[in-house]
């Protein structure tokens, strides 16, 4: 490439923005068809329980009912995820999925699920994650309850040894709850047959990747007769992944042979959408005698409900931070997943990483305080630096055993920590404003804390895009993930124009139609920037190649483009990431509190977020993605949480007040900051933004109350009645 | 079919034009907006007044179509977002969103473009604080908030702080 830069850094606007504004944006839940039904499902009332006898008559009976699909309608044994049938005999949680009507209104589809009449047999529920691991727990699968039956176990050097050669051990236990992802829009399906082709309009972040596969294996038919689309989400966070709710409704669909469209109610996504578990972490940390870690063990169990999905994906990240972000020979995380008889768990922006970032970051401040240092110059003395960590790789890529080593001798491809450390504490003057802990007297008292983030994102996943320029010059382009709403549309859009040279007004973007689009990897895991950024961009640069072959290499893309005869199509396919290097995102942040020691009420008076993404390609987005991040996480910091009563396994509050979510006044507006250089790896220097902005506010909060109070936080949520139960232990005044 | 004492006729005045439709009375407006006159601008998120995502103006109020009826505004004019839209001083709105990149998945953008229109017609100034009140109403699970209240700011103020 010869020209400059010029679109990367300008902050275009969003694609689309304008038609969700103006209202006329369609999302799955907006799309009808001709003859469309309207479905509804029957849920468990049990929380763990068989079905004897179903009688579906007199809800068939009703008139504007076409169809009631139970669990006879669907194939032996056939699965969406190894622990999940479409429909089964036996219900795993209070919302389980019993049975689907499909009716001519939404009402009348309520109306019959009244009608169905249904014989279950009470099993004994389990709800505790380590009452689930006791021998005679009753077992939620054939499996047994420990998922994956055995436990992620993931080490670097040896952490008995260096634990029992250090000057001081540092432990702590911490616990995070069970809240609600919720979008904003609920999961929602629509499914039509033509003969033997199935076409399925979904909230979705992975038609390709899940999706059509998913379906086709469910429904009984090849993959190349099943077109799943997504058109616009309304909100993802990592959730909204699986497959079956889409089942459900093909299968409705089939049955009254009209099309179907089922939208879960708000308090079903909340019950029935999967959320993120309840975990309990215990940490060890020992110290040399000069203060540097030198092991660092970190033990997880999660809570993963009924059905898994995700879940071991999630518990991995629960390790990222103790096995990456400081400098240590010996590290190892060893996470437990659990099925206990609650509502299923799944991925939530984040997976596990700001879990165990919380326990991580705030044993760091412990230990910086016992050792008499300010907290920011411990972790600029020991935050992993561009080398990465020590030891040597045995395994480049896949699965790793326990007693090999994890990731050691390989340098990440950049690494802006320190940049994030020193720029944020400048911005909050951190200096000036850190007092000593609990310093201060009075009933209301200030503190600032921060924590640090690292999230591996972008590698190892498959994308492929085309880039099919017209002699108009116009632009179209082919990818197949989905925009769950964070923005990839319009940062790939402005890849392709900053590749070719081409006004971005050019460009039309085609996202996650199995028909039109080419294979594509689930929007997950910070990926999308680095793998179909990667991607867009050597399909952009094979139809420039193209093009000049046909214009001889003269002129710029506008008459490069008229000289053409007909379009060109550039393609590309490929697996982002490298064996050589660790793709991490960094951040650092500070909060500023105040917290009332009699209510136990924390109010956040400042909020810095400094983040290393490498370079930033749409800069204003970049900043709604991290203020959006953190108070999506500072909500959950302080208040969201999901409960579930201990006895029958109902879900207590499944609604937005009674969760309690984030409004626009609750907190400050956050201050963003970026400290990267452009990444040697990724599209224009980019990395991943998505998810890293989440992971150290739980810490970042923890740690500023400590500074307030001289007691640190173990549990999340940072509600008054454990902010006061603190206290009191803590023995603070 | 449910029985005749379910059902209402009315005449349903939306966006300037009126419907003859034959409803449950049970049916809300919002529903009646989306799946009977196809106007799914107004969202359905919670569907009991918790979040503002379905926010219409009812005789030129912000209102939450999820709790009416579609009987109780037989006889009020009704406005969606989709109406606002072909209004000249929306601009102010939808140029300002645009610019200040309000919202992420947009969702709840249409709720808060109501709204902050409404806000537009406030005979008091409302200053950049006071506005974050206005919107208070309205869910957004993005928590896209700073940017929505810059959006709303830039629309009703011209971006003064």
């Amino acid at each position: 490439m010869t020209q400059s830069p010029t679109l990367i850094g300008q902050s275009l606007p969003r694609v689309g923005l304008d038609a969700k504004v103006a209202g006329s944006a369609d999302y799955t839940a907006d799309l009808k068809r001709a003859g469309m039904l309207y479905g509804r499902i029957l849920r468990s009332p049990h929380p763990h329980a068989r079905i004897v006898r179903i009688d579906t008559s007199r809800a068939l009976a009703l008139a504007g009912v076409h169809a009631v699909v139970t669990y006879e309608d669907v194939v032996p044994d056939v699965r969406i995820d190894a622990d999940l049938a479409p429909l089964d005999r036996t219900l795993r949680f209070v919302g389980d999925e019993v049975a689907v009507v499909a009716a001519e209104s939404e009402s009348v589809a309520e109306d019959a699920l009244a009608l169905i009449e249904v014989e279950y047999e009470v099993l004994a529920p389990v709800f505790d994650s380590h009452d689930a691991l006791a021998q005679d727990a009753p077992k939620l699968h054939i499996s047994g309850n420990l998922v994956g039956g055995s436990v992620l176990d993931v080490m670097r050097g040896n952490t008995d040894t260096g634990l029992a050669g250090a000057a001081r051990v540092f432990e702590g236990r911490f616990h995070t709850q069970m809240h609600g992802p919720v979008g904003m829009e609920t999961r929602a399906a629509l499914a039509e047959w033509d003969g033997d082709n199935l076409t399925v309009w979904k909230t979705s972040r992975a038609v390709h990747a899940v999706d059509r596969n998913t379906l086709a294996r469910v429904l009984g038919v090849a993959p190349e007769k099943v077109r799943v689309i997504c058109t616009t989400m309304g909100g993802g966070f990592g959730n909204k992944d699986e497959g079956r709710l889409a089942s459900l409704t093909a299968l409705a669909a089939r049955k009254a042979g009209r099309p179907v469209r089922i939208e879960y109610s708000r308090v079903e996504e909340f019950i029935a959408g999967r959320n993120r578990q309840e975990s309990d972490i215990d940490l060890r940390i020992g110290v040399a005698a000069d203060g540097s870690p030198v092991a660092i063990d970190m033990q997880a169990t999660m809570n993963a409900g009924a059905y898994v999905a995700s879940g071991m994906g999630v518990t991995r990240r629960i390790g990222q931070g103790a096995l990456y972000l400081y400098t240590c020979e010996n590290a190892r995380f060893r996470g437990t997943t659990v099925y206990t008889n609650r509502p299923a768990g799944g991925s939530f922006r984040g997976l596990g990483a700001p879990l165990g970032h919380f326990a991580l970051e705030v044993t760091i401040d412990q230990i910086a305080h016992a050792l008499g240092v300010d907290p920011m110059d411990y972790r600029l003395a020991h935050h992993v630096t561009l080398v990465g960590q020590p030891g040597q790789r045995t395994t480049p890529l896949g699965e790793l055993v326990p007693d090999q080593p994890v990731e050691g001798g390989v340098p990440f491809s950049s690494n802006g920590l320190r940049e994030c450390i020193l720029q944020g504490a400048q911005a909050i003057g951190w200096r000036a404003r850190r007092q000593a802990n609990g310093g201060a007297s009075g009933d209301v008292v200030r503190g600032i804390g921060m924590a640090l983030g690292n999230y591996k994102g972008g590698g190892n996943v498959n994308s492929s895009a085309e880039v099919t320029v017209a002699p108009d010059g116009r632009v179209r382009v082919a990818v197949g993930i989905v925009d769950v709403g964070q923005g990839s549309e319009t940062i790939l859009a402005t890849i392709v124009a900053e590749t070719l040279g081409a006004p971005v007004a050019n460009i039309e973007m085609i996202l996650a139609d199995t028909a039109t689009t080419p294979p594509a990897h689930t929007t997950a895991g910070s990926t999308t920037t680095m793998t179909s950024g990667n991607a867009v961009k050597q399909a952009a640069e094979d139809a420039l190649r193209q093009m000049r072959e046909v214009s001889a290499g003269a002129g710029d893309f506008s008459s490069m483009a008229a000289g053409l005869t007909g379009e060109v199509t550039g393609a590309a396919s490929l697996t982002s990431g490298s064996t050589e290097a660790v793709i991490n995102s960094f951040a650092a942040h500070f909060a500023e509190v105040e917290v009332d020691k009699l209510t136990g009420r924390i109010r956040v008076l400042r909020y810095v977020a400094a983040h290393d993404s490498g370079r930033i390609i749409n800069p204003r987005m970049a900043e709604n993605q991290v203020s959006g991040g953190v108070l999506q996480f500072l909500g959950i910091a302080m208040r969201e949480e999901l409960l579930i009563d201990k006895h029958s396994g109902v879900t207590l509050n499944p609604g937005f007040l009674e969760h309690k979510s984030t409004s626009i006044v609750d907190f400050p507006a956050i201050e963003v900051l970026f400290c990267g250089e452009p990444d040697p790896l990724g599209p224009f220097g980019a990395k991943a933004l998505g998810e890293p902005p989440v992971v150290p506010v739980f810490a970042a909060i923890s740690n500023a109350f400590a500074n307030a109070t001289g007691v640190w936080l173990h549990e999340v949520p940072f509600t008054p009645a454990r902010v006061l139960a603190a206290l009191k232990a803590g023995g603070a005044s | 079919m449910t029985s005749d004492s379910t059902r209402s006729r009315i005449n349903l005045n939306v966006n300037g034009r009126y419907h003859d439709l034959d409803i449950e009375y049970r049916d809300t407006l919002l529903d009646v907006l989306r799946e009977r006159l196809d106007l799914t601008g107004a969202k359905r998120a919670c569907d009991r007044g918790e979040c503002g995502s379905c926010t219409v103006l009812v005789d030129e109020k912000p209102m939450l179509a999820c709790n009416l009826l579609a009987v109780q505004v037989r006889s009020k004019a009704v406005t969606t977002v989709e109406g606002l839209a072909q209004r000249p001083d929306f601009a102010r709105i939808l140029d300002a969103f645009i610019a200040e990149d309000g919202g992420q998945c947009g969702f709840c953008v249409p709720g808060f473009a109501v709204a902050a229109y409404a806000a537009l017609q406030h005979d008091t100034p409302l200053d950049a604080t006071a506005l974050r009140w206005e919107l208070v109403g309205h869910t957004c699970r993005c928590n896209a908030y700073d940017r929505i209240a810059a959006a709303a700011n830039a629309a009703v103020n011209g971006g003064a702080r």
